[in-house]
């Protein structure tokens, strides 16, 4: 790699440990917080350099890759290679950017090998984003999955010409492309089976093995097994063939038993995963019952000590639980039985969350949360939704966390001083305008206020290393990828009772007021019942945001006075006259921004004494 | 000496003697009775013998002129009652006509107040939320649905007063059947879509598209009916349209060159349908089913009464048939004159379809019998880019790749942009769907897709359209049209400071003929279009990071020159500088747009063709 690839890899690195670094550690608030604003210098100074860096070092090289050497673009694959290296992501955005780039220079200068290689790691990139998607309606993340699969079906297709591609490198990077054609989601659950059966069929072949012994065969064959059982992840009996079950029912017994082999070699008991994948195989053949299913879940979670940061103890603590809800979300019935199970495994489970080392955070673990946070089922001792998110922003995204809470606070005294002067203005709300009691209506409208402004950005938890851990300014796909943190967020929040209420904050805070501008489309401000709040929400936030985070946006920090003077600007068209008009009284202006003020430290005590305080469960 | 000539005034009806109302004194003189005598005499008696003649004043009056001759007087008085039955006839169908159109009147006030009280109301609200731009915004798009309801309403009217007073006339004009079935689908088709009904439109036997005829009527003929059936079905219900030709008698089916040919159009719904009664009067003026099922359903009552006039005065003819609760068919045929249509070559070589949906694909294979050309279809976009990539490898690309509706497993337009991508800027992408084009067009062009042909697919739109494509000149193809785009009468400055790029984009760029100008950095480029007289660079593509004088910096040079085109010209920033920030300093820079290293054809063209438009 080149001087300056290292040192932005160098900087992503530090980063994030930085922001990984938030316990106190027995030091005082006040140092906490002297603490917490020098990594955020430090945060910033870097970021700033990786800019110029880019700037400086690989813009220019892009501007001439025509030219370039061959030692240049070995060097530009190795520093992308650091960017996303399959376990972590340090910067998947640059990796799709380094990737495309590749490619485009190898269409035009015809190099078929080169087109491969180039499309398998672009699909690669393109994989990395769509794991970041769960949750999501598949019509909103179709677009982006079939931009994957093009990629890999591609280079799929010159499988055809394996034999004349006398390249093995080459004919690794077609075989791994044909295997991750099933990648992602399907419309299909069968369809994706099918694909990774015919990817299995294409393995196992004798001819294509002879043509390049030298390729991890055995390897390949296995992941693609590995790739057949988590197909079983979810209930989908009613979309599977016997067929597939068949298929998949081989998968599971191979991994299963390369599993247990490899697991007592190494004197530890077997992988989770792989039991689980046993098991529920035979559940879907009738082997043993939905009840005996759940049972011997139950065993495989309690099986892990919360101390277990390993991939499969994640597994077992994160992801299974999540896979155990989905169950009880389409068989309730089986529900009343493991409500106080369930609600210990909620436990558990926060306490994991609580005690996972931040250093330690990858996209493997965002992964199992979202998961997690799609299943979650909602019990009446259980922890609730909205806690549990909280608990995640927390700990993985403190500052959407911190961010969050500001909105909440501002958004509720903003709304006091609005009910001071127009009591009925949050009628719009069915649920407000029934309340006739004066001061109940007001308590329950800054209540609201308060608790849309602390979601209004949990679809953030989807997209945390793009918030969180992006050390540079977005790309124009980041920006396109992270406005579905709207419609998740949204979709979260509406399948829970308890939190059902703020969805519309969610969906609709960037939204413009005369619609011209801002996202998502599903949201269109005149048919939302209580849009008053929904643009109170969208004004703090811009407001806060211009305050911070302006690295992220692209223009200089504004100051509080300038950020109120720049929404006044958009007066009716990014935001309500009805709200702006109150922003021109210097009375308001001085309470929202003594609030704003007191909100960050507030936020901040929160954080630091949620991270002060002792952890109660330590083990399973 | 003059005949003395006596008058009676006589009440006639038909179910009483006739009788006298009043006589002069010669008619006295002439009866030999009195006054008193006649006006209780039954008429017919009193003037036996004497010759008479007679005068209708009106229905039920006559003015009896005695002294004629008994055969005038006979023959008078069967013309006279001839005349009066013909009068009560016309007086009974003008109050009938009269009824429906106090009927008309009450329904049209009705229909009249809806929107004028949704035009009242909602200015009313406008106003008192002027400050609301959103409210305001919403509340003047309701106004602007109530006056185009109001002003189709006001249409009607007078189409049926020009056609009452036989002011209307038809024009001749030669036009494209395929234009008018897509814009007609493009009309009804919101409409159906608001009430989730299936509407299929289908596509039969066409002899010539290109025809002679009143497109205008023709349009207002097939909207008004389907425009009925989508009113008049329930949601969720079922239109079918068809839509073939017929040769006329004489004429043979190997030679319909500017001859006559007959248009059937087929609507049928299962929509309320009509009672026998109705459907007796549904070409009476004003007339509209009433029922509970349509109460609400607002219109004049004209259309089909112009539907009617209107096919009469074309030579067509219309049939109906309904029943209640079941749904309706209309059967319209219509004669034109066929135009003569110019046939463009078509390549030889492989057309590449890929299209899911059975039935379509099947109408999209069959414009190509005959035609020359092999077809291979394909339903899966991963089906359709891995034949691609093989192709490729082997070069034997399809002439052409036809995407289709909707493919099994991934979006059209995903897959045209991975193909754009794959196969480069020569390929021709056709787009052969049934969607609002102008909805889709930007996302279109931007994914790559070359051209558009509509569903009800014509044939002879899907062959000229790939002819246009992919014979003659392969240079310059305008993207959204599927048209030749000829760049060559424009200049482009092109300011690259590195030389291999320069090499690229000028290799790129020569293939749409276009006329460009080098310059290897900022100041140079300031300098050539100083020195270029006014309007002569249409383009400028400006690399950022260059010696001398960076993109941004000579971008706000030439937008401070003291000249008007200084202001105008469209500057495109090519760099790979791609964060959001970059984009927003080059359009601070003054800059027109962005387009990303390494500059790929498809995005050069696509700028060519949005800035230029040949």
């Amino acid at each position: 790699m080149q001087p300056y690839q290292k040192e932005y890899i160098a900087n992503l690195k530090d980063i994030s440990a930085l922001i990984a670094d938030r316990k106190p550690d027995g030091r005082s608030f006040a140092a906490y917080m002297e603490e917490l604003y020098e990594h955020k210098r430090l945060i910033e100074e870097k970021i700033k350099r990786n800019m110029t860096l880019l700037r400086d070092g690989l813009f220019p090289l892009l501007d001439r890759l025509f030219e370039a050497t061959d030692e240049e673009l070995a060097q530009l694959e190795e520093f992308a290679a650091a960017l996303l290296d399959g376990k972590n992501e340090l910067d998947g955005g640059l990796f799709c950017q380094i990737h495309q780039a590749l490619l485009s220079r190898a269409r035009l200068t015809k190099n078929r090998n080169t087109i491969i290689e180039q499309l398998y790691w672009l699909g690669i990139g393109r994989n990395n984003m769509c794991s970041k998607m769960v949750g999501l309606d598949f019509s909103d993340s179709e677009a982006y999955m079939t931009q994957m699969r093009l990629c890999f079906g591609e280079a799929a297709a010159y499988l055809k010409y394996y034999d004349e591609i006398d390249d093995t490198r080459t004919r690794g990077y077609i075989l791994r492309a044909r295997a991750n054609t099933a990648l992602g989601a399907f419309k299909s659950a069968s369809h994706k089976i099918r694909l990774i059966r015919q990817t299995l069929q294409i393995l196992q072949d004798e001819d294509y093995q002879a043509k390049a012994p030298e390729l991890p065969w055995d390897r390949y064959i296995y992941m693609t097994h590995q790739q057949m059982t988590s197909s079983i992840s979810y209930s989908r009996e009613n979309d599977m063939t016997p067929q597939d079950v068949a298929a998949i029912m081989e998968s599971a017994h191979i991994v299963h038993q390369r599993r247990i082999q490899e697991a007592l070699e190494r004197h530890e008991a077997p992988p989770v995963k792989a039991a689980f994948s046993c098991y529920a195989i035979e559940y879907y053949c009738g082997l043993c019952t939905l009840a005996e299913l759940l049972g011997r879940m139950e065993e495989l979670m309690d099986s892990r000590d919360i101390t277990d940061f390993s991939p499969d103890g994640m597994y077992a603590i994160i992801s299974l639980p999540a896979i155990y809800c989905n169950y009880l979300q389409e068989y309730p019935e089986y529900l009343p039985k493991r409500r106080e199970y369930l609600e210990a495994l909620y436990r558990r489970i926060i306490a994991y969350v609580e005690t996972f080392p931040g250093k330690k955070a990858n996209e493997q673990i965002f992964f199992f949360l979202r998961q997690l946070s799609t299943t979650f089922i909602e019990t009446a001792d259980s922890i609730s939704y909205g806690e549990l998110q909280q608990r995640l922003l927390i700990h993985f995204a403190p500052d959407a966390y911190v961010h969050s809470q500001v909105v909440g606070k501002a958004a509720s005294a903003f709304c006091a001083m609005i009910m001071d002067e127009e009591p009925a203005f949050f009628d719009d709300i069915d649920s407000i305008r029934e309340i006739t009691d004066p001061d109940a209506k007001r308590q329950q409208v800054l209540a609201d206020a308060m608790a849309c402004g602390a979601f209004h950005d949990v679809g953030k938890i989807n997209f945390i290393s793009l918030y969180s851990r992006t050390a540079r300014q977005w790309f124009e796909e980041e920006y396109e990828i992270a406005r579905l943190h709207t419609i998740v967020g949204s979709a979260r929040l509406s399948a829970h009772e308890s939190t059902r209420r703020y969805a519309a904050a969610a969906l609709g805070h960037h939204s413009w007021y005369d619609g011209s501008h801002g996202y998502p489309d599903a949201y269109r401000r005149l048919e939302c019942p209580c849009r008053q709040m929904v643009d109170v929400i969208g004004l703090m936030d811009w407001i806060d945001n211009g305050m911070h985070s302006s690295w992220l946006y692209g223009h200089e920090e504004k100051s509080f006075d300038q950020a109120v003077a720049d929404a006044i600007a958009l007066e009716g068209r990014r935001f309500s006259p009805l709200l702006t008009a109150r922003l021109r009284d210097r009375t308001v202006v001085e309470k929202l921004r003594q609030v704003f003020e007191s909100g960050l430290s507030q936020a901040c005590r929160e954080l630091y004494n949620v991270n002060a305080a002792p952890k109660s469960e330590k083990h399973g | 000496m003059e005949a003395i000539k006596g008058y009676l005034l006589i009440e006639y009806s038909e179910c009483a003697s006739p009788k006298i109302l009043y006589a002069d004194s010669n008619a006295c003189a002439i009866t030999g009775l009195s006054g008193e005598a006649l006006s209780a005499a039954d008429a017919r008696q009193a003037v036996r013998g004497i010759d008479t003649a007679q005068i209708a004043l009106d229905a039920a009056h006559e003015l009896w002129i005695l002294d004629c001759s008994q055969e005038r007087y006979n023959a008078a008085f069967d013309r006279i009652s001839q005349e009066n039955r013909d009068l009560r006839d016309a007086l009974r169908a003008a109050q009938e006509e009269n009824l429906a159109k106090s009927s008309f009147l009450s329904s049209m006030s009705h229909d009249i107040r809806t929107p004028m009280n949704a035009i009242m109301g909602m200015t009313a609200i406008g106003l008192s939320h002027i400050d609301e731009k959103s409210r305001v915004l919403d509340c003047l798009q309701k106004i602007q649905s109530a006056s185009n309801h109001l002003m189709s309403l006001v249409n009607d009217v007078l189409d049926m007063s020009r056609i009452a007073s036989g002011r209307m006339s038809l024009n001749d004009e030669a036009f494209s059947l395929a234009d008018m079935v897509h814009d007609i689908s493009i009309i009804v088709r919101p409409q159906a879509a608001q009430k989730r009904q299936d509407l299929q439109m289908e596509i039969g036997q066409i002899y010539a598209e290109s025809l002679i005829g009143d497109p205008l009527r023709l349009r207002q003929i097939l909207v008004n009916i389907i425009g009925n059936a989508v009113k008049y079905t329930q949601e969720e219900g079922r239109i079918r349209v068809s839509l073939a030709q017929h040769l006329g008698e004489a004429q043979a089916a190997d030679n319909p060159a500017n001859e006559q040919i007959w248009l059937d159009f087929l609507c049928e719904d299962n929509g309320v349908g009509m009672s026998p009664d109705f459907l007796e009067r549904i070409f009476v003026p004003f007339e509209r089913v009433n029922t509970a099922a349509v109460s609400r359903i607002e219109g004049t009552g004209l259309g089909m009464s112009i539907v009617k006039n209107l096919l009469d005065r074309m030579g067509g003819r219309i049939t109906v048939e309904s029943e209640e609760g079941k749904g309706s068919r209309f059967c319209v045929s219509i004669p034109f004159h066929t135009a003569l249509q110019e046939d463009r070559p078509l390549p030889e070589g492989t057309v590449l379809l890929a299209e899911s949906l059975d039935g379509r694909a099947q109408q999209i294979l069959d414009c190509f019998r005959d035609s020359g050309m092999e077809t291979v279809h394909i339903s899966s976009g991963m089906a359709a880019v891995t034949w691609l990539t093989e192709a490729q490898y082997e070069n034997r690309m399809p002439r052409v790749l036809l995407l289709g509706q909707e493919l099994s497993d991934m979006p059209v337009l995903e897959v045209a942009a991975h193909v754009r991508q794959l196969a480069g800027r020569e390929f021709p992408i056709i787009w052969v769907a049934e969607i609002d084009w102008a909805q889709t067009e930007y996302r279109a062009s931007r994914a790559g897709v070359n051209a558009f042909v509509p569903c009800p697919l014509f044939k002879s739109r899907l062959l000229s359209t790939i002819s246009e494509l992919t014979c003659g000149s392969q240079e310059g193809l305008d993207t959204a049209t599927g048209q030749e785009a000829d760049y060559s009468e424009y200049r482009l400055l092109l300011v690259e400071d590195n030389e291999l790029n320069r090499e690229i984009a000028m290799e790129l760029l020569s293939l749409t003929g276009i006329q460009v100008d080098e310059a290897e950095n900022g100041q140079r480029a300031v300098e050539a279009f100083e020195r270029s007289p006014e309007g002569y660079y249409d383009l400028i593509f400006m690399d950022i990071q260059m010696p001398v004088l960076n993109g941004y910096e000579a971008a706000k040079k030439i937008r401070r020159l003291p000249r008007k085109d200084a202001e105008s010209v469209w500057i495109v920033a090519m760099t790979a500088n791609a964060f959001v920030e970059d984009i927003r300093l080059s359009k601070e820079a003054g800059m027109n747009e962005h387009c990303s290293k390494p500059v790929e054809m498809e995005r050069l063209h696509d700028i060519l063709r949005r800035r230029l438009k040949p």
